[in-house]
């Protein structure tokens, strides 16, 4: 021991508290380490001799520097065993040190009188006093006014620790600071010192509560009142009580640490005393304690009489919202010991609170040379560890936000003066407009297709029936329209707002990329489940842009998942529903590059009307050719070239709100139907259908399907959930029934008669056109009838075709008309079509 | 460490700790300054090496670092170090200021203390920045400067030591430039290096030391770990390309440092540290940077002032040039022109503006091999910064693009796509066949779609991803339009004569290389009159042709700046409006 830390000495100086080795892994003592050291050092004096009397240079900082003796001082945390008796254990013991010759002892005088903190004037026995006073008198002032006279918070945490044998109190530093701030303070600055007296104090206490107690209960702080930034930690902070938050990227292995160990003597079996770790180091006997052996280098280590305790280093790195432009995340090294090894795992969002420490390390241990290299490597001894994952979000609310990995704390997100901002927000009358202008900034126009993607990013709330049957809250939008006309930008600008959204392309999807493929293992011949988008973005939004170009297999599945909202796997031996809750938002190009008014939406888009009646909201953005668009988009575009300064948008909410408004609305707002609001839905849905009759016409066109009424359900809601408000109101239900009318407008409508049609979503045919076919097969029928005789000649199509213009000039006829006609007549069995002509039966 | 007081070039430490003893005052003082008083700050020492390297001119004769000088430069010594930003490995606390009895010293600058720290109570614990530098990717060999100042720094101290490593140097400078990637020549050099430096390890004891252990560095690639001192963090970004000047320090026994230690303390320490062991990277304390744009590696550049007619009569010859080089097409020759001199200028939202990435369609294996040789050839001699992807499938399968974080190494892994601001990279398509992408190739694909797009590279941390914005030239050489790479302007590569052009002269590439730099950096406006002239243009356009939108207008504009300036004008005119839309009719002419 002594040879050790001779060479070693200039170590001692500055940042090291306790060590001098040339392996610093094993000086971070753990406070069990320290513990164990201190218990030693007081019941067994003897051996404390035999290690050299520390450097009095190791004392002499300034402030700006380490103390090593208080860390020395929290070495003298008493151990289980030792009768609780903190006036021996924490300052007699410290005497010890301080009595050794300080010639250079510095500034730092107060060493006369042991019951100060080193280097500081704080008394130890006014901190004590205050610890006590704290746990004592301390009470949540939420409960204060159930029973003043009851027990503090602290003391029945002490109880209930003491119940379930715990081995730490979590304690909240704000109450700490709440009942005394100067105590706070104190441990903030000095939380070696003040966090030893701390145990000395709780292990006093429940010596009193249980005399028999014999595990160590340990004292956790947490909940500082400020946190750091990993980025702002400096010199200054060393050896002070830090508060950091970051994500966990590297756990190392379970370090056991030596705390005790036993040698056994290979010639005559004697048995040693344990030996416990001092300073990271075991030092072996070099002979035999026995005195009838003592022979030379005979004790062998006996592992399994060995007492080890659990240690761990954990990387923490930086979260990306901290990371400045241009630079690269920070990364810190947390020390772990005990129960806390293994509480965060990779990937893990954590905060944790610990002591910010140091140590020197010297360069070329092998070499005693006078040069040194000189650097503090720095790390965290971890007190508490709190992971800020919101993982246990309850999966029975479906529009609930799980936040992603690349989201923001929740915890940065809502704390309470930003709900509190977010409230103040949702209370403009306003706000609807608001956010309509805020979503897509630079992207003009188009605002009833900003409202209904605005109720998408909201949506509405999901209902499960007792019996089984669920009803979605995810509205799903299909954008039709003409090449750049920005659909793709408002889709990647819904796919960065949205919580969890993923963004596909038509072409590049096969049916499995999107929902989820089973894979055979190579190595193992295990299958495995691999999730594709859909699944992937189950609580999202699922952003698929190139609608039409992708594949009708593919396309095929998407039946499941916007109605059912699962995807049903049934293949290699795994059966299985994955939940994929999700808003579909697609984009689709006409087929003909250019939309084609003359014709529906289903001829336009070649989508099955099932699928299409899917989608809660059919948008059309067609590119009208007007001149005042034109000349805004060529003022924007200029100015965006030439001017530095850029226009700027009023009253336009910033990503980050918006996001934050979007998640708190999603996460706490779930709107109810008020009746007169459901009143409205009712008398508006009645109102549709009655559309569809005219009077004095036998012709009957659907204008509304129930699922139109759930859509116009979850508009609704998501309309509520806009204003933060719990109850949908009438005004909702109004716009709801507007945004309908305009995406229906748009995309239902027939074009030969101008009023909408709901066959054209859900069959791909108009009530008109479906008029207008079977006019056509009287009149063919009627003409088949005339002309052909049963069994005699065929006629040829042309010459049908010629004949029924003859007779009805009105209405025009083209051959394929004729041939559907034909066909159905043929499947009647009244002709028989060979080619083009046609054979009466 | 002797030496003059004020040798700042072979003695920088005994400078730094002059000034140091000079601040903090005699012992006798009253009161003494308590050194911790110069955290974070200088005293006085900065204020001495600037006015050696700036007021005396002493920058020219600090010597580069780079494999070659590595050889012979002493530790301890004032060096430059050009590169670029690639990682950033935290801060590191090191003893700033110690007592050695009655005296303070100061660590600051060095890696070992000159005196020994032993009992030492009193310490102030300060703070240092690591950097990792590389050279930048794909420097051109005429940014490298002459290594001509050799004999001059040489000449006040060390002669003698210094002639023969000289004379090492001077015998393998010849192969430069063309001759340089050549393997033969490689070979030569790595074969040749032990001579000079054994030759070296006779006379000289304490250089031998560096060489020996410096060997196992890459003869072409010397990174640099650079720490900083009391600069604020936003100076310095990532993939910036600085000049360093600071002192080299190196210590043999570091070397050996980390061998005896355990995996269990790798993980706990600095690993990167672990995994850069100087003997292979170099430490460099740095006592000033500057960042360096390209004009600063234009060789003995005092700023010429862009004068319209030099302007002019450099554009003309320059695009001369070109149209040789692409076989007589002006149209090519053209956007290539502009295309060398874009930047991002601004960004608006997601929106980059300023780039002009050039699709050059029409070319086949055949022909890119001899184009694409030539273009990449005449770039490499006009710009600070070129790179080459060819873009095959095994290349995007395999490759990794993106710069990913290694935890295990605690660094930053190079991508290819980390690039420094203002680099060209050429994208050769035509070698792509039909075949399956892996994720890597998808993921791969994506990256460069966004870099061509947004201008931002996604750099991987595993556990999230961190969006760098960068500004790269992007030329992609393709049959058709490429898809994966989908360029701003589109045009159909015409050729109508193969011959080999002649090497420019070297004074018509200098200017030519100011041309591109300055030029590139003139600010730019727009008067009112011609803005509407542009937006009646703009809007006539797309009410004759639907299918014109933002983007095409965009990129009309970003012609328009760059034609503008490319005559060394700061103001659009309606002459060049109107040679954009000239040149925008000729190249849709093309694509029909």
């Amino acid at each position: 021991m002594a040879s050790d830390s001779s060479p070693a000495n200039f170590n001692n100086g500055p940042s090291s508290p306790d060590d001098s080795f040339s392996s610093p892994i094993a000086n971070t003592s753990s406070p069990a380490h320290r513990r164990r050291r201190g218990r030693r050092q007081a019941s067994t004096p003897s051996s404390a001799a035999a290690t050299p009397p520390p450097n009095p240079s190791r004392f002499a900082n300034s402030a700006s520097t380490p103390t090593p003796a208080r860390s020395t001082r929290r070495g003298h945390r008493p151990g289980p065993a030792t009768s609780p008796s903190p006036a021996v254990a924490a300052t007699p013991s410290s005497t010890d040190d301080f009595s050794m010759p300080s010639s250079e002892g510095g500034e730092d005088m107060e060493e006369a009188t042991p019951t100060f903190v080193w280097g500081t004037n704080i008394s130890v026995q006014d901190v004590k006093n205050a610890i006590q006073m704290f746990i004592k008198h301390f009470r949540d002032p939420q409960e204060l006014s159930n029973d003043i006279y009851g027990e503090g918070k602290y003391t029945r945490l002490i109880h209930r620790v003491l119940e379930v044998e715990g081995e730490w109190i979590d304690v909240d530093a704000h109450d700490v600071f709440n009942y005394d701030s100067d105590l706070y303070n104190k441990m903030m600055r000095y939380p070696l010192e003040v966090l030893a007296i701390f145990d000395i104090v709780l292990m006093d206490i429940v010596s009193v509560i249980n005399p028999l107690f014999d595990k160590h209960v340990q004292v956790r702080i947490h909940n500082l009142k400020s946190s750091t930034s990993m980025r702002n930690l400096n010199p200054s902070d060393i050896e002070k009580m830090v508060s950091l938050k970051g994500m966990v990227i590297r756990c190392s292995s379970i370090i056991p640490e030596i705390r005790e160990a036993v040698f056994r003597c290979i010639v005559c079996g004697y048995h040693s005393e344990p030996v416990v770790v001092d300073r990271g180091r075991i030092s072996e006997p070099t002979s035999c304690l026995k005195q009838e052996c003592l022979a030379k280098n005979s004790m062998a280590l006996v592992h399994n009489r060995c007492r080890f305790a659990d240690k761990q280093i954990v990387r923490l790195q930086e979260t990306p919202d901290e990371i400045p432009e241009g630079g690269t995340p920070h990364t810190v090294s947390l020390l772990m010991h005990d129960k806390l090894v293994d509480a965060g795992k990779p990937g893990d969002r954590v905060e944790v609170t610990g002591i910010y420490r140091a140590m020197s390390v010297r360069v070329g241990p092998t070499q005693r040379t006078v040069k040194s290299l000189f650097k503090a490597r720095t790390y965290i001894d971890c007190l508490h560890i709190k992971k800020t994952d919101k993982s246990r979000m309850t999966a029975e609310d479906p529009m609930e936000v799980d936040k992603g990995s690349q989201r923001v704390d929740d915890d940065v997100q809502f704390d309470e003066d930003k709900v509190e901002e977010l409230k103040e927000l949702s209370k403009q009358p306003d706000i609807y407009e608001r956010l309509t202008r805020s979503l897509a900034p630079n992207i003009w126009e188009l605002d009833d297709v900003k409202k209904g993607l605005l109720c998408q990013l909201f949506g509405g709330n999901a209902l499960k029936l007792l019996s089984g049957a669920s009803f979605r809250g995810d509205i799903n939008i299909l954008l039709v329209g003409d090449p750049g006309t920005s659909k793709s930008q408002l889709l990647q600008y819904i796919h960065k707002l949205a919580p969890r959204g993923i963004y596909t392309s038509g072409r590049g999807s096969s049916a499995v990329g999107l929902t989820a493929y089973v894979a055979k293992d190579p190595e193992t011949g295990e299958t495995v489940l691999e999730s594709g988008a859909l699944v992937l973005s189950d609580r999202g939004i699922c952003c698929i842009d190139e609608f039409d170009k992708m594949s009708d297999n593919a396309r095929s599945m998407l039946h499941e998942v916007m109605e059912q909202q699962t995807v049903s796997i049934a293949k290699a031996g795994i059966i299985a529903s994955l939940n994929a809750r999700t808003s579909v938002l697609a984009c689709a190009n006409p087929s003909g590059s250019r939309y084609n008014p003359r014709l529906s939406v289903i001829d336009n888009i070649h989508l099955p009307p099932t699928l299409l009646s899917r989608f809660d909201l059919i948008y059309l953005i067609l590119d009208k050719a007007d001149e005042q668009t034109d000349r805004r988009l060529a003022k924007h575009i200029v100015s965006l070239h030439f001017e530095d300064t850029e226009i700027a948008e009023h009253d336009v909410i910033d990503l980050a709100t918006l996001t934050a408004y979007v998640s708190y609305a999603r996460k706490n707002i779930h709107p109810k139907l008020s009746d007169e609001a459901a009143e409205e839905l009712t008398r508006g849905y009645v109102e549709m259908r009655k559309r569809g009759n005219f009077p004095g016409s036998s012709k009957k066109v659907i204008t509304a399907t129930p699922r139109q009424i759930e859509s116009l359900i979850r508009l609704s809601e998501a309309l509520a959930r806009i204003r933060f408000s719990e109850t949908v109101e009438m005004r909702d239900v109004t716009e709801a029934f507007r945004l309908l009318e305009v995406a229906m407008q748009q995309s239902a409508t027939d074009h030969s008669t101008g009023t909408i049609d709901m066959d054209l979503i859900t069959t791909g045919v108009s009530a008109s056109e479906r008029m207008r076919r079977e006019s056509v097969l009287s009149a063919t029928r009627n003409i088949i009838m005339d002309k052909l005789q049963l069994g005699g000649p065929s006629i040829r199509l042309l010459e049908l075709l010629d004949e029924m213009k003859k007779q009805n000039s009105s209405t025009e006829i083209h051959l394929h008309d004729l041939r559907t006609a034909v066909a159905t007549l043929a499947s009647e069995g009244f002709v028989v079509l060979h080619g083009d002509s046609v054979k009466r039966m | 460490m002797g030496g003059p007081p004020y040798d700042c070039l072979v003695n920088p430490l005994g400078a730094v700790r002059l000034t140091f003893e000079k601040a903090i005052g005699s012992e006798s003082e009253i009161p003494p300054i308590h050194p911790s008083a110069f955290n974070g700050k200088d005293w006085g020492a900065l204020e001495l090496f600037r006015h050696f390297l700036f007021q005396e001119s002493g920058l020219s004769q600090v010597p580069i670092l780079n494999p070659k000088t590595l050889r012979w430069v002493q530790p301890n010594s004032l060096v430059r170090y050009r590169g670029m930003i690639q990682d950033m490995l935290g801060n590191e606390f090191y003893a700033g200021a110690y007592k050695d009895g009655n005296l303070w010293r100061t660590n600051k600058f060095m890696d070992v203390s000159q005196y020994p720290m032993g009992s030492s109570p009193d310490m102030c614990i300060w703070e240092r920045r690591l950097l990792y530098c590389v050279p930048v990717p794909g420097q051109s060999s005429w940014t490298e400067p002459s290594s001509e100042m050799e004999p001059n720094w040489s000449s006040q101290t060390r002669e003698k030591r210094l002639c023969l490593p000289k004379l090492g140097c001077c015998i393998f400078q010849v192969p430069d430039d063309e001759i340089k990637n050549s393997p033969i020549t490689k070979k030569m050099r790595e074969d040749g290096l032990p001579s000079p430096s054994q030759s070296m390890d006779a006379k000289t004891t304490s250089s031998s030391s560096i060489t020996s252990t410096f060997q196992s560095v890459d003869k072409d690639n010397l990174p640099c770990l650079v720490k900083i001192y009391d600069s604020p963090e936003s100076e310095l970004k990532l993939n910036d390309v600085f000049e360093f000047i600071g002192v080299l320090t190196f210590d043999s026994e570091l070397a050996v440092e980390k061998d005896d230690n355990d995996e269990l303390s790798n993980s706990f320490y600095d690993d990167a540290l672990v995994h850069l062991p100087p003997n292979k990277v170099p430490r460099l304390h740095c006592l000033i940077h500057r960042k360096l744009a390209v004009q600063d590696f234009l060789p003995g550049s005092p700023i010429i002032e862009p004068k319209p007619h030099l302007v002019k009569e450099t554009r003309e010859a320059l695009f001369r040039h070109l149209t040789a080089v692409l076989g007589n097409d002006e149209v090519a020759a053209h956007f290539v022109l502009l295309h060398l001199l874009s930047k991002v200028h601004a960004r608006v939202d997601d929106v980059a503006v300023g780039k002009l990435s050039l699709n050059l369609t029409g070319l086949n294996k055949e022909s890119v091999s001899v184009f694409g040789t030539r273009l990449s050839d005449t770039f490499k001699n006009l710009l600070p910064f070129t790179n080459c992807m060819p873009l095959t499938l095994e290349y995007l399968n395999t490759a990794s693009l993106a710069p990913k974080k290694d935890y295990q190494a605690n660094r930053l892994v190079p991508g290819i796509l980390q690039l420094p601001e203002g680099s060209h990279l050429m994208v050769d398509e035509t070698r792509l066949e039909s075949g399956s992408l892996n994720s890597t190739g998808i993921e791969n694909t994506k990256l460069l779609k966004n870099l061509i797009e947004f201008q931002k590279v996604e750099y991987d941390f595993q556990y999230y991803k961190v969006e760098m914005a960068t500004d790269v030239q992007l030329l992609i050489f393709s049959e058709g339009k490429s898809n994966i790479v989908p360029a701003d302007v589109i045009v159909p590569f015409q050729p109508s004569c193969l011959e080999s052009t002649e090497m420019p002269v070297a004074e018509a590439l200098e200017a030519w290389r100011w041309y591109l730099a300055t030029v590139r950096s003139l600010p730019h406006s727009i008067g009112s009159e011609i803005q509407k002239v542009v937006e009646d243009d703009l809007v006539a356009a797309r009410q004759t042709d639907r299918s014109l939108g933002s983007r095409d207008f965009s990129r009309w504009l970003t012609m328009a700046r760059l034609i503008s300036s490319s005559f060394g004008e700061t103001s659009l005119s309606k002459k060049h409006w109107e040679m954009v839309k000239e040149m925008e009719r000729l190249r849709r002419e093309r694509l029909k």
